[in-house]
């Protein structure tokens, strides 16, 4: 069933983030990110953020980093990024 | 984005510090809860600054307290809080609503006539006909009728052509057209005799038309009549016609002028004090320093009004005075003397009465001694062409 829906969503050619749960990560620059289709904050400290979403977690390594901006379904980070590395859930697969 | 923080300005926000050991959590819930938060900020290991709205305050607070978090408010931000600070200045308030009252109320009354004419001296009364029709200064805007005015002054005066009055904010623009006087004409075809309009000799005379009734060497005066407006003829009888002819008299201009001996001269010695007062309508305040401290000295007042904008006229104005320091001269003048500079300032008085130089045939100067002064008689005589239509009236 959900397979048949995703089919015909991609045939009236949706974008991907609004009918998926499957973040999208917008990186402007080297200061800014922008994360869409996220869960929740699993950890917060100035050097590292860890963002929880449907289909594994984000971390993401830099300075100095602040959450600027947090709504429903959107978050941005700015700061001194570094890095950033994916964890994917196991059971997703 | 800058939108969402003007609006968040205008609601009021406030800038919280939370410490505790689940800040994620707490970040968690009030994403969950639907709680707009912005600029977090992690300063320490257990501290975490955080823009809320203030109408979310509330919320937050009981959620720090689920999260086993301390709260304190660091920084009160936006318009409400600014509204609240200035709810302890009374007299501020009080002061800011009456001036804004007072400007309100002023703007709806003319504070300021200004007349607007190519020549301003050939109206001579204007101001006062105007404000006896009712424009004057302070009166209530709305009840200023303009049409009602510019036919009141109209009616009062003969010399306006064109009369218009707009009200731009408190100023009252009053524009003229002058009028040219026409003589009175009179048909061709009218009866009518010539008279003399000046007081003279005759010296020529020509009637194209008409009987003469006077002869080379007669004096006249002012209304006296020159060419009848009449024929009589042998078979005709008389015949009554439209008086033509020229008519060449030497008029006499006189002048005189007192000239004392003793003359005292007045010189600015460059010096001068400044000193000013305000003005409400007629009600004067000096500023200090009113006593000159010259002993000689001419005053010269000059009025500015104040004004907001370029036609918001304020009822006050400000009076600059200037006392320019003078030193009295006096000199002993010689009768010859006297008569020189008494002819000099009478001559250039007639000269400019006299508009055609060429025809003055003579000039007479007579002076007579009157104890301490002297006095002198400038006399001109000028050959002029006289005479004006008069109609007969049977």
């Amino acid at each position: 069933m959900k397979k048949k829906l995703r089919k015909i969503d991609q045939l009236l050619e949706m974008p991907k983030e609004v009918y998926s749960n499957e973040p999208k990560i917008t990186l402007i620059g080297f200061h800014e990110m922008i994360i869409e289709n996220f869960k929740g904050i699993i950890e917060y400290e100035e050097y590292l953020i860890r963002i929880n979403t449907y289909i594994g977690i984000i971390n993401i390594n830099g300075y100095e980093l602040k959450l600027e901006n947090m709504t429903n379904d959107d978050l941005r980070v700015t700061g001194k990024l570094e890095s950033f590395d994916l964890e994917p859930n196991s059971e997703e697969e | 984005m800058l939108i969402k923080i003007i609006f968040y300005y205008l609601l009021g926000y406030v800038r919280i510090v939370i410490e505790g050991y689940y800040i994620e959590r707490f970040i968690n819930i009030c994403t969950t809860q639907k709680i707009a938060i912005w600029h977090l900020k992690r300063e320490k290991n257990v501290r975490l600054s955080l823009n809320i709205g203030i109408h979310d305050f509330k919320e937050v607070a009981k959620i720090a307290r689920k999260t086993k978090c301390h709260i304190s408010i660091q920084q009160k931000k936006g318009f409400p809080f600014l509204l609240h600070q200035y709810k302890k200045r009374k007299i501020f308030i009080g002061l800011l609503i009456l001036i804004c009252l007072s400007i309100g109320i002023s703007a709806n009354f003319v504070w300021n006539i200004e007349i607007v004419a190519e020549n301003e001296q050939m109206f001579e009364g204007i101001t006062n006909d105007i404000s006896e029709a009712g424009l004057t200064i302070g009166e209530w805007k709305p009840k200023i009728n303009t049409k009602e005015i510019i036919n009141q002054v109209r009616l009062k005066r003969q010399d306006i052509a064109w009369m218009g009055i707009e009200l731009k904010g408190t100023n009252a623009i009053v524009k003229l057209v002058k009028a040219e006087a026409k003589p009175e004409i009179i048909n061709e075809q009218e009866y009518c005799n010539i008279v003399s309009d000046k007081v003279g000799v005759v010296t020529k005379i020509n009637a194209q038309n008409g009987t003469a009734a006077v002869k080379p060497g007669d004096t006249i005066n002012v209304g006296s009549t020159l060419i009848h407006g009449w024929i009589e003829g042998k078979y005709t009888g008389l015949r009554y016609v439209h008086a033509k002819g020229e008519i060449e008299a030497k008029v006499w201009y006189t002048k005189s002028k007192k000239i004392p001996y003793q003359l005292t001269e007045r010189k600015d010695t460059g010096s001068e004090e400044k000193s000013y007062s305000l003005k409400f309508n007629n009600f004067k305040i000096n500023l200090p320093k009113k006593l000159s401290k010259f002993q000689i000295y001419d005053t010269i007042e000059e009025e500015r009004k104040l004004k907001l904008f370029s036609n918001f006229y304020l009822p006050i104005s400000i009076v600059e005075t200037t006392n320019k320091e003078q030193t009295e001269e006096t000199k002993n003048l010689s009768p010859e003397e006297a008569k020189t500079l008494g002819v000099e300032e009478l001559e250039q008085e007639l000269n400019q009465e006299i508009p055609d130089q060429e025809k003055i045939v003579n000039k007479n100067i007579n002076t007579y001694e009157r104890g301490d002064s002297l006095e002198v008689f400038v006399t001109y005589e000028v050959l002029e062409t006289i005479g004006t239509n008069e109609k007969i009236v049977f």
